[in-house]
């Protein structure tokens, strides 16, 4: 009986996410900001600015790479969630028979291609700008790229699980400005105030640009658990605040 | 087959409900049976969405029993059973009506084919339009889309013609019927008593969290039995107020409606008030006049209880 009346869950998955791909896809207010301004920043902080130096390239492209996910994290599932929490949607498709976990990972696997497109350009602006790095430096930067996703993707979601559509884009645009500036991930955090340097260890940009940094062997590995520790941490309150927003709202 | 072979497709049972303290269900009992359309009718605040979001797994109970297909409302199976319209229910801007359609459709596995739901639904030609280039009553039929698209067996809709064209309206309320007729369960929450006089097998009335009534519409105007007298008089209105049996008195144009239970005795009362009366006319209530009459009585009752 119940094979005959819910649908396999495997598909389900794929069309979910399939079709929040192809949502985002349309919508160009969040495709240009999202992949669009990591690369044109980082073409015009490195490449132009750094005038040609393959070690400003390098360190650059480590540290943009987790400001390139933060965008499709914050904003997909920050501003989307709320948005059709409000509109009504997410309350149908939870009457639905549709897996509780269909949605999430489709939002995971929307922010992940984004991402990774936002990745790949700025890798090839990379590579013109004169960036060399061994294939297994290579790998591992990836891998933090892709890693990073996780963080941002829970505090998004636990913005949107709380605000209202414009607020939660009002909070994510002030947390995604915040995390970029004050972790280090435009300029290192040595140029700022002794105050703004302390607030840099409770966010992940920070943590994520300094293990980044490890991957191209820009900075120490032996380092790794100084960031790596409170990264976790950090993560692990970050799903505490999405899965008590979900709370919140499904009560 | 004797009728408890037939388990009722969902069912409250003594169930209580309240809100920040104040009960809006207080031991309601409810069932709804297969290959009827129920309407449930009731002013504002009455627990109409209350029962509604109860048997779909909105909401969850204080106490008592709720049962959709002898399941918790909310385990999967019984989702998989059930096609809801919210009254309000967005839509994924950015994709198309047909797409919409088949990510819904894709939950379930006894789902009608995309374009059949769109015809049904009356979206044939608009399913390559973007869901954010439709306008109020488009979207609405998009919901309705939504609703059917698993053939479920309960089809829960509340006020599901809201900006509907009195044709497009008509075209619905058909595809309704046949859903019922072909065995669905329908519960039909709505303020247009047209739509449930038209529609509904059965209608419930509640109000303050009791059932008023419950039967076929013909049951429920003739219980009341309400008549509306109508006459041309000079006097105020409030004049007429404490007539026999009157439950409600309104001017309609050059006249006066007087909505009463005993209408033999109103207006010979009404002739001893004002023995000039022009013209006057009495005819049966709607279901409308019915129902106000009905939760009126109620509130009297309540009040000198």
């Amino acid at each position: 009986m119940s094979a005959a009346l819910i649908a396999p869950a495997p598909a389900v998955y794929a069309r979910e996410s399939w079709a929040e791909i192809v949502k985002s896809a349309r919508m160009p207010q969040f495709i240009i900001p999202t992949i669009a301004l990591p690369p044109a920043f980082y073409a015009l902080f490195a490449l132009a600015m750094g005038q040609g130096s393959a070690e400003v390239a390098t360190r650059t492209l480590a540290t943009f790479g987790v400001f390139a996910v933060m965008g499709p994290a914050l904003f997909g599932f920050g501003a989307n969630i709320a948005a059709e929490r409000e509109s009504g949607q997410l309350e149908l498709k939870r009457l639905s028979p549709m897996p509780a976990g269909a949605q999430i990972a489709a939002k995971v696997a929307a922010t992940t291609v984004f991402s990774m497109v936002a990745f790949v350009l700025l890798y090839a602006l990379g590579l013109a700008g004169g960036v060399v790095l061994p294939a297994g430096r290579w790998a591992a930067l990836i891998a933090v790229h892709t890693l990073a996703i996780i963080p941002f993707a829970l505090i998004g979601l636990g913005i949107g699980y709380r605000l209202g559509q414009k607020g939660a884009v009002a909070v994510a645009n002030i947390v995604f400005l915040a995390m970029a500036v004050l972790g280090g991930l435009w300029m290192p955090i040595a140029v700022l105030p002794q105050a703004m340097q302390a607030l840099a260890w409770t966010l992940p940009s920070y943590h994520l640009g300094e293990i980044a940094l490890m991957a191209v062997g820009k900075s120490d590995a032996a380092n790794l658990w100084l960031h790596a520790g409170p990264l976790a941490l950090i993560t692990l309150a970050a799903a505490l605040f999405a899965w008590t927003g979900e709370r919140q709202q499904a009560g | 087959m004797p009728l408890n072979a037939c388990p009722p497709v969902a069912m409250l049972g003594h169930v209580t409900k309240a809100y920040k303290g104040r009960r809006v269900l207080d031991g309601f009992d409810f069932a709804l049976e297969a290959g009827q359309v129920t309407a449930l009718l009731g002013p504002n605040g009455a627990g109409k969405s209350t029962v509604a979001g109860l048997l779909t797994g909105r909401i969850a109970a204080d106490a008592g029993t709720v049962q959709l297909f002898g399941l918790d409302p909310r385990a999967p199976l019984a989702r998989a059973r059930l096609g809801i319209m919210l009254q309000a229910g967005g839509l994924p801007e950015t994709l198309t009506v047909a797409e919409a359609v088949a990510l819904h459709a894709g939950y379930f596995a006894r789902s009608l084919p995309t374009s059949d739901v769109l015809e049904q639904a009356g979206l044939t030609d608009l399913a390559h339009r973007r869901c954010d280039r439709l306008s109020g009553g488009e979207a609405r039929k998009v919901q309705f889309a939504l609703a059917i698209a698993g053939s479920p067996d309960l089809l829960v809709l509340d006020e599901p013609t809201t900006g509907f064209d009195p044709e497009a309206r008509r075209a619905m309320w058909q595809v309704v019927r046949a859903k019922a007729e072909a065995g669905a369960a329908v519960l039909l929450a709505t303020h247009h008593m047209d739509e449930a006089e038209a529609l509904a097998d059965r209608i419930v009335v509640i109000a303050d969290g009791r059932i008023l009534a419950d039967g076929p519409p013909a049951a429920i105007k003739a219980q009341v039995a309400a008549s509306v007298l109508k006459l041309r008089t000079r006097l105020a209105a409030q004049r007429f107020a404490a007539l026999p049996g009157v439950v409600k008195v309104e001017t309609v144009g050059a006249d006066l409606a007087i909505l009463t239970t005993a209408p033999r005795a109103a207006l010979e009362a009404a002739f001893a008030l004002d023995p000039a009366i022009e013209a006057f006319e009495v005819t049966s209530a709607s279901l409308e006049d019915a129902l106000a009459n009905l939760v009126t009585a109620n509130r009297t009752m309540k009040e000198a209880a």
